[in-house]
């Protein structure tokens, strides 16, 4: 019982330690991307010592915050651990759909958002794990030399890239005006017929799904599975019985059955006895001796 | 302000303390709403329609009429207000789902168990939702509005704030206030549509009394109710999750504090949390305007279609069932999930035809299944409009 109970609670650790795992690189790091890169900048986006150096944007595509901190950016994926990013350091933290701008200077001297590579040297732009192996994004440079023009994904965190219209360092990519979904479902279904009919058909297919399930549960629920069990169960010792009982083994079980069914009382009698109990007089609970009665 | 007397500095400041006063700060729709929120709280108390909910409501709007002076951190919308920080529970829907929970703990689906199909005849009566949607549309309301006030047809007050609070936080006083207000309302809009829709021998039909349901059906109900309904509309989860949660936390006997917890404190502090902050919402400055007005003549169309659907939809339910298997269509009003007063309306209509005919045990099972389908239908509005 013991080792079974170890056995269960070693697998259950194994699976809340693997969900954590995975929950943990889900949210975290794994939700970062690089969103936007600007390789020749002459007259663009100024770095806080007044230059106009290239830059790097990560976006933080998860719905927490996720802290850079600690992982590493590099030009190289011959040498991951090329520059990291210092941990612990209230700017790492990128808030839920996100931004962090990085300077690709080589001028890593002037803070933690200045880069010891320049990305003008640069044929790429990567980012790696806190164990400097796990990939996380990779950008190719090689189309990416427009002067002043940046090489970014279409919309924030999409698989689409191309050079960009405006420059959005810190700014969701995509600058045309948001047509929100209620917005073009409306142009689509003006009246109203059209949701009514998707909504209706899929309230319709939860509710009979559920109804489905439930009219096939009762009918499996219906069918006595215990006894069909216990017949097929009762069959089987019927058969090793006239297979293998001797008349010995017979008589000690039926023995034992005697013994059983007359001394173990499984059954109680259920006869309640009620005495009438006689309560004698004691000055001892008598009222007249209570300690709390006044003297008039 | 230079004082040269005594006197003139008690003038002085007694006529600032003045302009602090509700009194400087009264206008007419803020006696207009108090006067509302009178009607509420007479309503609750001396008619007893949902008392629970008007009560807090009701006073929530006297509360939320006051005229103050701006700017003293005071109002619901002012940030850092303390009505303000209860009001977050509203503004972000955290409230709605904890009071599907209690409802999932005091919900026994015995009766939609025993009875499957009647679980159809709670999705028939969402046609209301989307009959309302449409009508918003055509008065000119963004389909993100429209989708909030169509959710007032679904009879879900909780249900009605969660989607509110999501695509129209502006309109979302007046879609709770209709809610609410409508479902109280119930035992007098749904008689005279479920009469006018049915004859005579419909009314008295009698229904199989329901089978007796397992402990197991029970514990299995919720599980596979959200697995099934949650895998089609995910966007349902903080509601359709939290329900299910609450009638297993009820049913697998195992956790009888933590049902009783939600059943009992839980859904009462969550309820005169969003009662009182939900009529506090009700500031004349913001309340008072047209669409206020056309959001509860939406309500009350809402509702009526979500009557005529859900007694209708088992009348036609009824044309392919063999007799002795058919449904009694008074119990079709109840499909739409204000629990369980449309139930009550199926029994009290059903005996004013039939003394012996009780129909509210059948009724809750569409009832139970209402709450699910709106739900549901809430969740699909979120995915298409949010």
């Amino acid at each position: 019982m013991m080792k079974k109970t170890n056995r269960l609670s070693r697998g259950l650790l194994a699976v809340v330690l693997l969900v954590i795992a995975v929950g943990v690189r889900a949210q975290s790091a794994a939700d970062l991307r690089i969103n936007e890169v600007l390789v020749e900048n002459q007259s663009n986006y100024i770095d806080d010592f007044g230059q106009h150096s290239p830059w790097i944007e990560i976006y933080n595509k998860a719905y927490n915050s996720v802290n850079i901190g600690g992982l590493y950016l590099t030009n190289d994926l011959e040498n991951p651990t090329m520059y990291q990013i210092p941990k612990g350091d209230p700017l790492t933290l990128i808030a839920p759909q996100n931004y962090l701008v990085f300077w690709a200077d080589g001028h890593s001297s002037r803070g933690i958002r200045h880069l010891n590579f320049d990305l003008r040297e640069s044929k790429l732009v990567a980012l790696f794990d806190a164990n400097g192996k796990t990939l996380i994004d990779v950008v190719e440079l090689n189309h990416a030399q427009r002067v002043d023009t940046t090489y970014g994904r279409l919309s924030d965190g999409s698989t689409e890239w191309g050079f960009l219209d405006k420059s959005t360092p810190a700014a969701n990519n995509n600058t045309k005006p948001v047509v929100t979904a209620g917005d073009s479902f409306g142009k689509m279904d003006p009246t109203g017929v059209g949701m009514a009919v998707i909504a209706m058909s899929v309230v319709f297919a939860a509710l009979a799904m559920l109804y489905a399930f439930f009219k096939n549960v009762a009918r499996l629920y219906a069918i006595r599975w215990s006894e069909i069990f216990k017949r097929r169960k009762v069959e089987e010792q019927k058969i090793t019985t006239e297979d293998e009982l001797t008349g010995e083994v017979s008589a000690a079980i039926a023995f034992a059955l005697h013994m059983y069914r007359n001394q173990l009382h499984d059954h109680e009698n259920t006869i309640l006895t009620i005495k009438k109990v006689a309560k004698t007089y004691s000055p001892w609970s008598s009222k007249i001796y209570g300690v709390m009665n006044r003297i008039r | 302000m230079e004082h040269t007397s005594f006197i003139g500095f008690i003038v002085d400041h007694l006529g600032q303390f003045f302009s602090y006063t509700a009194f400087a700060n009264m206008t007419v729709g803020h006696l207009v709403m108090i006067a509302v929120g009178l009607i509420f709280i007479y309503l609750a108390i001396a008619k007893e329609y949902e008392p629970m909910l008007l009560v807090p409501i009701g006073f929530g709007i006297l509360v939320g009429n006051i005229a103050f002076y701006p700017g003293l951190k005071v109002g619901i919308y002012e940030s850092g207000s303390v009505l303000n920080y209860l009001y977050f529970g509203v503004l972000q829907g955290v409230y709605p789902p904890l009071i599907f929970l209690g409802i999932g703990a005091m919900t026994d689906f015995s009766a939609l168990i025993s009875n499957p199909k009647l679980i159809l005849i709670g999705a028939a009566a969402q046609f209301g939702i989307f009959g309302a949607y449409a009508t918003a549309l055509a008065l000119g309301f963004s389909p993100a509005e429209a989708g909030a006030i169509g959710i007032i047809g679904g009879a879900d007050g909780p249900t009605a704030i969660f989607i509110s609070s999501k695509l129209a936080p502006d309109l979302m006083g007046a879609i709770a206030i209709s809610a609410y207000s409508y479902m109280a309302l119930v035992p007098v809009i749904q008689p005279p549509i479920m009469k006018l829709l049915t004859n005579k021998k419909e009314r008295v039909i009698r229904m199989k009394p329901p089978r007796a349901v397992s402990k197991t059906e029970k514990i299995i109900f919720p599980i596979a109710g959200m697995l099934l309904t949650c895998f089609i509309v995910p966007t349902g989860l903080p509601l359709l999750g939290m329900l299910f949660f609450g009638n297993l936390l009820k049913e697998s006997g195992v956790t009888k504090r933590l049902a009783d917890t939600a059943k009992g404190p839980l859904i009462d502090i969550v309820t005169i949390l969003i009662g009182l902050t939900v009529g506090a919402s009700t500031q004349a400055t913001t309340f008072l305007t047209a669409k206020s007005v056309l959001i509860f003549g939406l309500g009350a169309a809402s509702f009526v279609i979500a009557t005529t659907s859900g007694v209708l939809f088992v009348k036609f339910l009824n044309i392919f069932l063999k007799e002795g298997n058919k449904i009694n269509p008074l119990i079709g009003n109840s499909g739409v999930s204000a629990v369980p007063d449309s139930a009550r309306v199926s029994q009290v209509v059903g005996l004013e035809y039939d003394k012996t005919n009780h129909l509210l045990m059948h009724a809750m099972g569409p009832n139970v299944a209402g709450v699910i389908g709106s739900a549901v239908a809430a969740g699909i509005m979120l995915g298409f409009l949010f």
